[in-house]
């Protein structure tokens, strides 16, 4: 992984929408990798070497790169490679791509017709989808999800399981505080804090959707959990026990509550049903991606 | 050219068109910061009977040439972020 394609992903974070926008190569464009090789959608077989009917995809965060994925030391092994290693007819990981400065719900609407495609041309018939995100990667995820359910593709039908890790379904503190704070500035009388406001309201419309986890065109419209799918949660925090860092910081830039989507609503009221939920104390919202001990979840989960 | 330094090649394209707009657009962004804060001082100095009657002469001077460098260095800046914009690759 090139030092360019990590500036690429960060700047794609900060103004993604903007890039892509003015055509500067800079954004990054979406795509599935298998072990680093770019995967064609209307070819995979090209890429995957040997295809399973299990696939597990894995969609990173904000600024991030499929890199994130990797166990330290370990650059082959990944959640995706942990779970097929369990699995007794094995599965294929393949990681997104993609320009997390764009709006939620148009990487949401690209990936929905994306995996249309891919899986459509996949050589086997692919029997059980399996979605993974790390942070904006779940909401993402979601948001195919809505989009794939309203255009009847075909891969909705194989989709099994969704793993939110670290996602902010209810929003980021830090995204909230980046908006008011833009806020505030922009009302001041100070020509200098205005400018400062208004280089903070410079931030993509990706940074923008997480102050409330925005994830369809519709700002502030709901959507459900796709029915039929078990839907799992992964949540971690900074500190270990009763701490007040956590209830400030959560993971970092993550509630737990957040993370668990609390205020979409109990199942009871006809909100979320979760399979499942899980929360790592000391680990933060970065090594949520790629920690053991969330891989050992994930397989016991999944597999 | 192999695909390989043509992608290398568009990628200093973009960081070029980036630079040229965030010094175009960051020029008077930074002009502004520059004069409200020279302001500041500049009322100040307008309070103080010694001062006074030099403070507006001095602030027009000053806000005068920091608007001709920064408005220059805006420009310049402008005109190659619309060349670097001709020169992305189109697809």
């Amino acid at each position: 992984m090139s030092w360019q394609q990590h500036t690429s992903a960060i700047v794609s974070g900060f103004i993604g929408d903007w890039l892509e926008n003015q055509g500067n190569p800079l954004a990054v464009p979406m795509t599935f990798l298998s072990q680093g090789l770019s995967v064609p959608e209307a070819h995979p077989a090209v890429a995957v070497t040997k295809p399973h009917s299990t696939v597990i995809v894995l969609v990173h965060g904000l600024m991030e790169l499929e890199s994130v994925w990797q166990f330290t030391g370990q650059p082959d092994a990944n959640y995706g490679t942990e779970v097929a290693d369990a699995l007794a007819d094995g599965a294929s990981t393949l990681c997104l791509r993609y320009n997390t400065g764009r709006p939620i719900y148009c990487n949401g609407q690209a990936l929905a017709g994306r995996m249309e495609r891919l899986l459509g041309n996949w050589p086997v018939p692919v029997e059980r989808l399996i979605l993974v995100g790390h942070s904006m990667g779940g909401l993402v995820i979601r948001s195919a999800c809505h989009y794939g359910v309203l255009e009847k593709h075909q891969w909705v039908s194989s989709l099994q399981d969704c793993v939110y890790i670290g996602s902010p379904h209810d929003g980021s503190w830090l995204a909230k505080g980046a908006q008011a704070g833009a806020r505030i500035l922009n009302a001041l009388p100070r020509d200098y804090l205005r400018v400062a406001g208004e280089v903070i309201d410079l931030r993509s419309d990706g940074i923008r959707n997480l102050t409330r986890g925005d994830i369809l065109a519709g700002e502030g419209e709901l959507a459900g959990l796709v029915p039929d799918v078990r839907h799992y949660v992964v949540c971690g925090l900074l500190a270990r026990q009763r701490n007040p860092i956590n209830a400030l910081f959560g993971d970092a830039l993550v509630h737990e509550a957040s993370a668990r989507g609390d205020a979409q609503g109990r199942e009871s009221e006809g909100g979320w049903a979760l399979t499942a939920s899980a929360t790592f104390e000391g680990v933060d919202h970065l090594r949520l991606a790629h920690h053991g001990a969330v891989a050992e979840q994930l397989v016991e989960w999944l597999a | 050219m192999t695909e390989k330094t043509q992608t290398a090649q568009d990628w200093w394209l973009g960081v070029g068109h980036l630079v040229t707009h965030g010094v175009a657009e960051g020029a008077i962004k930074v002009q502004r910061v520059h004069l409200s804060i020279a302001d500041e001082t500049f009322n100040v100095l307008a309070r103080i009977p010694v001062t006074r009657p030099v403070s507006e002469p001095v602030r027009a001077l000053h806000h005068g040439i920091s608007r001709l460098c920064y408005g220059t260095a805006a420009q310049l800046a402008g005109a190659a972020a619309k060349v670097t914009q001709q020169a992305l690759p189109k697809d």
